[in-house]
């Protein structure tokens, strides 16, 4: 059995379920719509950052990257569909790298797109409060964004495989981004800064004073993320389908 | 050509045997039943064939080799297990496509087996809007899709309207017809007479029996002739001489037990005896299996729902 069979078939799945594709969309929108209305809400902040401003819409919108994440990998876990799926290829992790591939590249794009269109958006917003911003912390920023959206959508698809639910999934992502973000992410304590979403998105920010920094912060997210996916692939070899 | 071979196989689950030490081997060019009623261990022995669950000990093949180390298995291997495992919110035609692909097996195949298994003019349609007999068809149509030379249906007539189940059967007799391997279970008796050469009984995950379906019901199931005659008085004293023993019933006709059709017709006729009707009272392949699982002592003493 080849890989790129495979990938193709999983593609195919992502493609022709219109929840998917959806979500994606959604994710677009919030994020772009998000941004729009940060940036029209001013700069007056003392602790104002143009860069995150301008991505903030990725806090709402980075849901529906983890709604797609899980629902590509639970939509195996109805009926017995992992039965069939597994029946045509056999190769276990095989079959889970195909998944994990074909969730991660459209997440990736869109999660490009996204950003800079968000930026964009909220640039135009913004207007002079955003002069200061360089080139190079736009693209950072704008590429920052897309691999952490990407990586919060193979987060939820690999905890989505080891927990065998995508319900589950989210029922515990969700609450658990909104809280961290918004209830204890203010009070940056060094252990939040170390959380899955709160170290990928330091690379949204222009300024940072932390002990990671915007790259090392989306390794730290990369990290979480290998580690789910660990845990998926161990849940997804290990056990009877 | 390609047999299925159980060797020793056992699965536990927890504490319970689900499969039991069971071997078998199942041959090409003729439909093999699986019987045993629900929970006996059948679905468990073919997703154990498909690699899907691990044995505890034994081994399952498929032409001597396991099933996941099968390039492109569903060219070799078609299998329908559940009929819920296709999702709802993709339409049929994309259901088969992902199985397609996944096996470069050419896109034609899937308009030919949706046109095969009569689902054509619903290929476009979303499968949650499908009947249960329209699922399972899609099931078998994925099945059929590699144009495998070993196929495993489990239950493959449920929810099949009787027409549906008239196309199984035939297609069954088809597939066995073109030297393929077709293991199909079911716990509906009736049903697999109608359609296996070969019998594989299975009770709480032991083999309770591994012989031709004729052979099976012969062994169980006494022979009996039925008569009708004018002459009851004559029929009584030819049957007698020959110590066969005879029972009127309510309609006026007779059945004679443990007698062959041949040897009472010669007899009828040489004591002149009028007859208006005479045929051979075959066995059924449910009082076999009803005998069969009346000897099983734990089958009489726990009695499983069917």
């Amino acid at each position: 059995m080849a890989f790129a069979p495979a990938l193709h078939s999983e593609w195919l799945k992502i493609r022709t379920l219109r929840s998917l594709p959806g979500a994606l969309l959604a994710l677009f929108a919030a994020t772009t719509a998000f941004s729009a209305l940060a940036a029209a809400d001013g700069s007056s902040e003392p602790d104002f950052d143009p860069l995150f401003t301008a991505l903030s819409g990725v806090l709402p919108g980075q849901i529906a990257a983890v709604s797609f994440g899980a629902l590509a990998m639970s939509s195996e876990y109805h009926g017995g569909a992992l039965r069939l799926t597994l029946a045509s290829v056999p190769r276990r992790g095989r079959w889970f790298a195909a998944k994990v591939t074909a969730v991660a590249v459209p997440a990736l794009l869109a999660g490009l797109v996204t950003a800079g269109t968000a930026l964009a958006v909220a640039r135009a917003g913004l207007g002079s409060a955003a002069s200061g911003l360089t080139t190079a912390e736009q693209v950072r920023g704008v590429l920052g964004c897309g691999v952490y959206l990407m990586l919060m959508a193979l987060f939820a698809a690999g905890l989505t495989a080891l927990l065998r639910s995508g319900v589950a999934t989210l029922s515990l992502l969700i609450p658990f981004i909104l809280v961290v973000s918004f209830v204890i992410g203010d009070a940056a304590g060094t252990v939040a800064d170390f959380m899955p979403d709160k170290a990928g998105q330091i690379a949204l920010h222009q300024t940072y004073d932390g002990t990671l920094g915007p790259w090392s912060g989306l390794a730290v997210t990369a990290l979480w993320t290998v580690g789910a996916l660990a845990a998926g692939a161990w849940s997804v070899r290990r056990r009877d389908a | 050509m390609t047999s299925i071979e159980v060797q020793q196989l056992t699965k536990e689950y927890g504490t319970g045997r689900a499969v039991d030490d069971l071997t078998f081997t199942v041959l090409p060019g003729r439909v093999t039943g699986f019987l045993g009623p629900n929970g006996a261990g059948k679905s468990t022995t073919m997703r154990l064939v498909l690699g899907l669950d691990r044995p505890t000990s034994g081994t399952a093949t498929i032409g001597g080799r396991a099933y996941p180390t099968l390039h492109e298995p569903l060219r070799h291997v078609g299998a329908l297990l559940e009929a819920q495992a296709a999702h709802g919110s993709r339409t049929g035609r994309d259901h088969l496509r992902v199985l397609a692909v996944s096996n470069r097996i050419p896109e034609r195949r899937v308009d030919e087996v949706l046109e095969e298994t009569g689902l054509a003019s619903v290929a476009r349609r979303r499968v949650k809007t499908y009947s249960l007999g329209m699922r399972q068809r899609l099931g078998i149509a994925g099945a059929l899709l590699g144009d495998p030379e070993v196929v495993l249906l489990d239950e493959p007539s449920n929810g099949l309207d009787p027409e549906g189940i008239i196309w199984i059967r035939e297609l069954l007799r088809r597939l066995a017809g073109e030297g393929r391997t077709v293991l199909v279970s079911s716990h509906l008796m009736n049903e697999t007479a109608s359609f296996a050469d070969h019998l594989v009984v299975l009770g709480r995950g032991r083999l309770l029996a591994d012989t031709p379906m004729r052979e099976f019901i012969h062994a169980r199931v006494e022979p009996r002739v039925r008569i009708r005659t004018p002459d009851a008085t004559a029929l009584r004293t030819a049957l007698a001489g020959h110590g066969y023993d005879a029972v009127q019933h309510e309609d006026g006709h007779w059945t004679v037990r443990h007698a062959r059709v041949d040897d009472i017709g010669r007899l009828t006729s040489q004591a002149g005896v009028p007859l208006l009707e005479l045929a051979a009272e075959e066995g059924t392949l449910e009082q076999a299996y009803l005998d069969l699982t009346a000897t099983e002592t734990e089958f009489t003493a726990q009695p499983q729902e069917a």
